[in-house]
């Protein structure tokens, strides 16, 4: 309380209290308003009855765990189909991650220490460009590319790699694909970030003691890239996770992301406690897991979006 | 250059490959736009047509969505932007013991799946809506509204993050220099705290549009049964796809790549003035192409050009192509469909059994079936227009099983 009422008249002292009012009311209203109360509800519709609406706060709107009860055990035994659903997206979104962080570590050394001048503003403008575009459109695209008469499958054919059209998107190649291309840009940024505080003496000095290439990167570079890979890898991680766009577009037909459960519960069957109950667990699985990862690779979110 | 760490032949072809990787679809997104065939690909190549910009335009659904995403987008920016900068200032003067615990909350929603973020802004709203025992059309259940406050909840933290990063490089001597020659804190704050941040608040707002106008994940649950731009684009493409998508991504990547080279020009003359340079330049020696490379010069000089190409363009009449197109297509129809009968009156006598048109797998697996990929029921369709043209010549007509098992 001590330390809210001295940046109370710090901020005062120094920006008047106007500003100190603006940015009192602002803060406030968007942490609590915008932010704690929604999850809160969200988390106390999640623990009711879906009560058809006159009888909402009347005395059969008691609390439950049946929405949460549903998810571990189904009508009956264990609810196999949901639950793999839940670990089938982890899985896919640490698969994404890693590609990620694969696809753009080069990348981002380039730009932080090889590319110069025009030919690295020319990189940072091919970077944000496909950024820019819809997500819709991006997962369109991809579409466009794995479909049974896509352009890979035309390629494929033409060279006789293979003979009959493959399924990309029934075997998630597409999706996979289209979710690791979308967050590029935040994994290359993240790491060039890190990557670029590193002194390009320190790498001489390996490579003079007589540092093969890998060790160079692995001793040196990767130590300094760690809290960028840290930040970006969270990002990836999360909005992979959560996003429902590229899922409901690149999925196979019997591949169901959570969050596409989510939007099920919520708009197909209208049921916004059990949808709440599920969209609850995933964001506390995905934090717990985030969280257990700052845990194990010993970085602070205070890392991320540096 | 750092030898054999990146730099040189490897380096080159990785940036080649990443380049052709990032590239690539949209390239071919962009070729698929001008040909006639009904369903977006390369080949085979029908006809060179510009009608699918005009499919798109006369698309209503997308076009009013259109405007309310502009709409929303322009709310956005005017809230999200002082939130981001009241978090960065708030960030910028709390003690270090309290500053990590702030900015771990501000930038939770970054984290928080859009989903979650969607789902708990209408389940707030409406238990407050509730409470009041406010009535559906009130505020509480506006799709508007609820969009604006969720799409806020996070945008506001990629708003923090620019400006955060810029107010870290203020020196607040500044400040302190004004309050000491006599300016109150109101003063010493519009006048040089404000102006310092301006060009990290541009870039803030443009950021943050951005982020509204393409959202989904969120707005698909609060915009509720209405549409933005890119909600009703999401249900066009789970619908059943036609290349007036694509037309739609050349117009974005066209307006992107002429605003990126209008900013670079822009960068480079500022650096050039700044440096001092400007006099030596060649460019500045000579007035034209000081013009010519002056931002707006070329911003015209891009319109113009872009202009001249899309005039062209659409005065090629694709008619006489796809006449012919068409014409083939029956020649060869009717050739199957001679040679069928023919093999089925070669097979009649031994086997009386017609081919059935279900035992045919399609060759496309149902995986352009536009209910595979949908979920069973749509939310609240408005008068949802019916998909004016099949996604696919065969569009799973061939393949009655296909619709695929839902759990």
């Amino acid at each position: 309380m001590a330390a809210l009422r001295q940046l109370w008249s710090t901020i005062a002292d120094r920006h008047g209290l106007g500003v100190a009012v603006f940015i009192g009311v602002a803060v406030l209203f968007w942490v609590l308003v915008l932010i704690v109360l929604p999850q809160l509800a969200m988390f106390d519709v999640s623990l009711r009855h879906n009560l058809p609406r006159p009888e909402i706060g009347g005395p059969a709107d008691v609390y439950t765990l049946k929405n949460y009860s549903y998810f571990l055990f189904g009508n009956g035994a264990l609810n196999t189909l949901d639950i793999g659903v839940l670990v089938k997206t982890l899985i896919a979104a640490v698969i994404v991650t890693l590609l990620d962080i694969v696809i753009c570590y080069p990348i981002a050394f380039i730009l932080a220490h090889s590319a110069t001048g025009v030919a690295a503003r020319m990189m940072v403008i091919g970077l944000i460009v496909p950024f820019w575009i819809n997500d819709i459109l991006r997962a369109f695209a991809f579409r466009i590319l794995f479909g049974a008469t896509g352009v890979i499958n035309g390629i494929g054919q033409a060279l006789g790699l293979w003979s009959s059209p493959i399924d990309f998107i029934r075997a998630d190649v597409a999706l996979y694909a289209g979710l690791a291309y979308t967050y590029t840009l935040l994994m290359v940024f993240s790491i060039y970030n890190a990557v670029e505080t590193l002194d390009r003496n320190q790498i001489e000095a390996a490579r003079d003691m007589g540092a093969s290439w890998w060790r160079v990167h692995w001793r040196v570079v990767l130590p300094v890239a760690k809290p960028g890979i840290a930040s970006g890898a969270t990002m990836v991680f999360m909005l992979t996770a959560g996003a429902l766009a590229a899922p409901q577009i690149l999925g196979g037909p019997s591949n169901l992301w959570f969050t596409q459960i989510i939007y099920q519960w919520f708009n197909d069957a209208g049921d916004w406690q059990r949808g709440s109950a599920y969209a609850t667990i995933l964001l506390v699985v995905c934090l717990a897991f985030v969280f257990l990862m700052m845990r194990v690779f010993k970085v602070s979110i205070g890392a991320i979006g540096r | 250059m750092t030898r054999g760490l990146g730099g040189g032949l490897f380096a080159f072809s990785y940036a080649l490959l990443f380049f052709l990787f990032l590239f690539g679809p949209l390239i071919i997104m962009v070729i698929t736009a001008f040909n006639s065939s009904a369903f977006p690909r390369v080949v085979p190549w029908e006809c060179f047509t510009t009608d699918w910009f005009g499919v798109l335009v006369r698309n209503e659904r997308l076009m009013s969505g259109l405007w309310t995403s502009l709409a929303i987008g322009v709310a956005v920016v005017a809230i999200a932007v002082p939130f981001g900068l009241a978090g960065a200032l708030a960030l910028a003067d709390i003690g270090p013991r309290l500053r990590a615990g702030l900015y771990a909350v501000l930038i939770t929603p970054i984290l928080i799946p859009g989903v979650v973020l969607g789902i708990s802004t209408i389940v707030f709203w409406s238990f407050v809506g509730r409470g009041v025992g406010a009535s559906y059309d009130t505020v509480f259940y506006n799709g508007f509204f609820l969009t604006l406050l969720g799409q806020v909840a996070f945008i506001a933290s990629y708003a923090m993050l620019v400006l955060n990063a810029r107010l870290q490089r203020f020196d607040p001597t500044l400040t302190e220099a004004a309050l000491d020659l006599g300016a109150t804190p109101g003063q010493a704050f519009r006048r040089i705290l404000l102006p310092f941040m301006k060009p990290a608040l541009g870039s803030a707002a443009f950021i943050t549009f951005l982020a509204s106008f393409e959202n989904y994940n969120t707005t698909v649950f609060t915009i509720l049964s209405g549409n933005t731009f890119t909600t009703a684009l999401a249900s066009k493409v789970r619908l059943g796809t036609d290349p007036s998508l694509s037309a739609l991504a050349v117009i974005i990547i066209a307006v992107t790549l002429i605003g990126a080279m209008v900013s670079e020009a822009h960068t480079r003359r500022q650096e050039l003035l700044r440096s001092g340079k400007a006099g030596q330049s060649r460019f500045y020696a000579n007035p034209l192409s000081r013009l010519l490379t002056h931002p707006g010069a070329v911003l015209v000089l891009l319109l113009g050009v872009t202009g001249f190409i899309a005039w062209s363009a659409s005065r090629v009449d694709a008619n006489v192509c796809r006449a012919a197109i068409l014409q083939e297509k029956q020649q060869l129809q009717e050739r199957l469909m001679q040679e069928q009968r023919n093999r089925i009156q070669q097979q009649a006598p031994a086997q009386p059994a017609t081919p059935s048109p279900s035992n045919n797998p399609s060759p496309f697996g149902g995986a352009f079936n536009p209910n595979s990929l949908a979920p069973p029921v749509q939310p609240a369709p408005p008068a949802a227009p019916p998909p004016s043209n099949n996604p696919s010549p065969f569009g799973g007509a061939f393949n009655p099983n296909s619709l695929a098992p839902k759990q």
